[in-house]
């Protein structure tokens, strides 16, 4: 009785944390995501009304669409993220000359803020001063992410995955480092070759880090807002206003606080269901087998 | 999910559960529900209060054989 005493004492100072800038905000946008709030409108007030947000919703097409071009985003992104991280995570564990430089550089972008990030692929793919539709001009290429849905999509995702990959990268390293050398002598003393041994140990093995560096990422890429907003504006058209871009522009351009909290507790929603079948369908089953 | 092993028990679900994870797969498709009848069943005319209805009636069930 004492240590559960004891524990609940430690834990308070996290769940306090936890409470006030989590749970109570939550609570808060909950709230307010049932109301029509307008704060700078000619009525200010609150005023309750039911579901209205979330009937509203339902049907506005800007926000289905934005929906379906972040879960584009989130595919993409990740998916690349975790292939790539993975890729320089193996390379990271071989000696090679400058390793120590290289690693070092390629963890800059990680330390970078979103809207850093933002200017400066605003800047290198800019059409007329930007370095890379210079270089693709060289290919063919007429690169114009303002003109181009497709290419803003691409130049997005691309940003991402330089902006993030660092960080699979250095989880996946942790994760390599830390596996014993036995199962793979011993898979190579029984002749077992390079695709097999990363299908039957590497992967099963790294399997808890690799998961949840995909939560991590896949709830980051989510709520994007910061360097696309900086990027592409959300544009052309509405080509890159993920959910994130979405909601800035409803909460603060509009000041519709009532509407953007509906759709940030659908978005948070379909965040948690996702990580959840995803945790259902890999985790799961493991664990219920021992 | 779970990893309180002792409320653990198996129901009809397919995986196992403790009573939270049954009351938040409850909210899962109360949520799921409620939407769908908004977009697609309340435009013919019956109330989103019967989705809640619903929703009440299977969490419950969920909740206690799930």
């Amino acid at each position: 009785m004492q240590s559960k005493k004891l524990g609940w004492l430690l834990l308070s100072p996290t769940l306090f944390i936890l409470g006030l800038f989590g749970i109570f905000p939550f609570i808060y946008v909950l709230w307010v995501s049932f109301h029509e709030w307008n704060p700078f409108a000619a009525n200010p007030e609150k005023l309750f009304n039911w579901a209205a947000n979330y009937r509203k919703l339902v049907f506005d097409a800007q926000f289905l669409a934005s929906l379906g071009v972040t879960l584009a985003f989130v595919f993409f992104a990740v998916v690349s993220e975790v292939v790539i991280g993975y890729i320089l995570a193996q390379a990271f564990m071989k000696d090679f000359p400058g390793k120590a430089f290289f690693r070092t550089i390629h963890t800059l972008p990680l330390i970078m803020a979103p809207i850093i990030v933002g200017s400066i692929w605003k800047l290198m793919t800019t059409p007329s001063i930007g370095i890379i539709p210079h270089l693709l001009k060289n290919f063919g290429i007429d690169l114009n992410i303002g003109q181009s849905a497709i290419a803003a999509f691409c130049i997005t995702v691309i940003m991402d995955i330089w902006h993030w990959t660092p960080l699979v990268t250095l989880s996946l390293i942790a994760a390599l480092v830390s596996l014993p050398a036995d199962p793979f002598e011993q898979a190579q003393i029984d002749g077992a070759n390079k695709r097999q041994i990363f299908w039957h140990i590497t992967l099963p093995m790294i399997r808890p880090a690799l998961i949840a560096t995909v939560f991590i990422r896949l709830m980051d890429a989510m709520r994007t807002v910061d360097e696309v907003l900086m990027l592409t504006g959300g544009g052309p058209g509405s080509a890159t206003r993920y959910v994130g871009v979405h909601i800035y522009k409803e909460v603060f351009p509009k000041t519709n606080y009532g509407y953007g909290s509906a759709i940030s507790v659908i978005v948070l929603y379909l965040t948690i269901v996702i990580c959840w079948l995803l945790y259902t369908s890999l985790i799961a089953p493991r664990n219920k087998r021992g | 999910m779970s990893d309180d092993k002792e409320a653990a028990k198996p129901g009809f679900l397919p995986i196992e559960t403790n009573w939270f994870d049954r009351l938040f797969i409850s909210v899962v498709i109360w949520v799921a529900l409620s939407l769908f009848w908004l977009r697609f069943i309340e435009p013919l005319g019956l109330s989103v209060w019967i989705a809640a209805a619903i929703s009440v009636a299977l969490g419950a069930h969920i909740i206690r054989k799930g």
